[in-house]
């Protein structure tokens, strides 16, 4: 129950997204805001997937942390599509060009390729050998907080809210990790 | 006895019609004048989006190189207008609140005689133009705008600068009160009060404008109210809105852009196909309401016009 219950909420933001874009029509640049929103979308979920084990006293979320985390991925594909598809309207010679021209473009495509390697070893299975490189994650948060930052013309009051929301947990994941240590 | 004989052509004070009502009258009567010269694409358009007729007199564009108009809507919702957010959808609702009554406009700097130009009166010297211009943004989306203004040259002309001028620098209103965002301090998006240039010889160039109007109306606040500049082979934000100064140098202007970011923004900024902003691509554009992006040209299209100034600049390097 718990479980459809958060599917449902995680795909409220695509849900959302489709009625802005095709029900009211009031979207003036749609590739533009679909480039914000699954941005947006996908790094607040990849920063809920981080926190999980930081709220798990209060409310222990981690059976479904790999749901969560590959709707982090989803919504970052979608991203990603958006640029091939829309942006780029498949021009793939286009798309590496650019990829390797731009630092902005780069490293999300490199936070990408971890976020798919993630997804694709997720499964039971996989999971069981691959899951120490999934500390890779953190490696993703990094350079999608660098792509964020970059990708704006200058930060608004609101974008800097976040920013610091982001420092915060990063804040508690460093004293989690450090007093974990200090245990042994 | 002491009678008192009107004059013939003495009347009644309540027989005079009031102030109000005559120029209500020869208001009427412009308005009629405009919708005559208005018609065919703009009358079109606005009957399509429902909007109020054109209200203003001025000299119709031909419209030679056939341009599709964005609508009145898609102009007047969707602003970059970093006084009031940086959110292009808030700013229409924001700019509402403007007080644009009673604009003045300060010339100083290398001119005969500083003046303060009342605008209403100034736009009353001079014939107006419809301008339909493509408008391109650095951050690569654009439409098609049918502006009214007045040539910037004919305005230079009119303010007489001296001969040691060659730029002119033009700075919006600063006042924290209707600018929520000058009243940001540290977390303003960029430096107050905005600040744009152009060399001379831009700026007496046939395309520059200082617009007062679009679609034939009043300058929409949230689109720069009460006066702008257009100068369409540049990116959108060389444009600068609501102006409050206009200052002639012999120096360049620090235009507000290059200050926040040299390497992304120079003093030029003109449209560029060939050379990229360093986080984006400038080959192709998002024309508002059209599904496929299309190339951009280079200077936006009007090359034939500007494209003299720059002879044996090297455009990669003057951005």
């Amino acid at each position: 129950m718990k479980r459809v219950l958060l599917f449902t909420v995680l795909l409220c933001p695509l849900f959302f997204a489709l009625y802005e874009l095709f029900i009211l029509q009031n979207v003036k640049d749609p590739i533009k805001y679909i480039y914000t929103f699954t941005g947006a979308t996908s790094i607040t979920i990849l920063f809920i997937t981080t926190s999980l084990s930081l709220i798990k006293k209060w409310i222990n979320l981690i059976p479904y942390r790999r749901m969560i985390g590959l709707f982090g991925f989803f919504y970052a594909f979608l991203h990603f599509m958006n640029f091939f598809i829309l942006d780029a309207e498949f021009d793939f010679a286009f798309v590496v060009e650019e990829t390797l021209d731009k630092p902005f473009i780069y490293l999300g495509m490199i936070a990408l390729a971890i976020l798919i390697f993630m997804a694709s070893t997720s499964t039971k299975e996989l999971f069981r050998r691959f899951n120490k490189y999934h500390k890779l994650l953190y490696l993703a948060l990094v350079l999608v907080t660098i792509h964020f930052i970059m990708a704006q013309k200058s930060l608004s009051v609101e974008q800097w809210g976040y920013l610091v929301l982001i420092a915060a947990i990063v804040f508690a994941k460093v004293n989690q990790v450090r007093s974990k240590y200090k245990k042994y | 006895m002491n009678i008192i004989k009107k004059p013939s052509w003495l009347i009644d004070e309540n027989e005079v019609t009031p102030q109000e009502l005559f120029e209500k009258r020869r208001h009427f009567l412009k308005l009629g004048a405009a919708s005559m010269i208005a018609g065919g694409t703009i009358i079109e358009a606005l009957a399509k989006d429902n909007i109020p007729v054109p209200n203003m007199q001025y000299i119709k564009d031909k419209n030679l190189d056939n341009l599709k108009l964005n609508t009145y809507e898609q102009i007047t919702t969707y602003n970059n207008f970093y006084e009031f957010s940086t959110s292009k959808e808030k700013v229409a609702t924001m700019a509402q609140k403007l007080n644009t009554e009673n604009w003045k406009i300060k010339v100083d700097g290398l001119v005969e005689k500083p003046l303060e130009l009342d605008v209403d009166d100034l736009i009353k010297k001079f014939t107006l133009q419809e301008r339909i211009y493509r408008f391109r943004c650095v951050e690569a989306w654009a439409m098609v705008v049918p502006w009214i203004g007045i040539p910037l040259k004919e305005f230079i002309e009119y303010v007489k600068p001296l001969s040691s001028a060659k730029y002119v620098r033009f700075e919006t209103l600063y006042d924290e009160k209707q600018f929520p965002d000058q009243a940001k301090g540290i977390f303003a998006a960029i430096d107050y009060p905005y600040v744009e240039g152009l060399r001379m010889d831009e700026a007496i160039n046939d395309l520059s404008i200082l617009a007062v109007g679009l679609y034939g109306r009043a300058m929409p606040k949230q689109n720069g109210a009460p006066i702008r500049l257009v100068v369409p082979w540049k990116y959108g934000f060389k444009s600068i809105k609501s102006i409050a100064k206009i200052s002639f140098t012999d120096k360049e202007p620090l235009n507000s852009w290059q200050k926040a970011n040299k390497r992304e923004y120079g003093f030029y900024a003109n449209v560029n196909p060939n050379v990229d902003h360093p986080r984006w691509s400038q080959k192709r554009e998002r024309v508002l309401g059209k599904f496929f992006k299309e190339k951009t040209q280079m200077f936006n299209g009007y090359a034939n016009e500007v494209a003299h100034m720059y002879k044996g600049m090297d455009l990669s390097k003057y951005i």
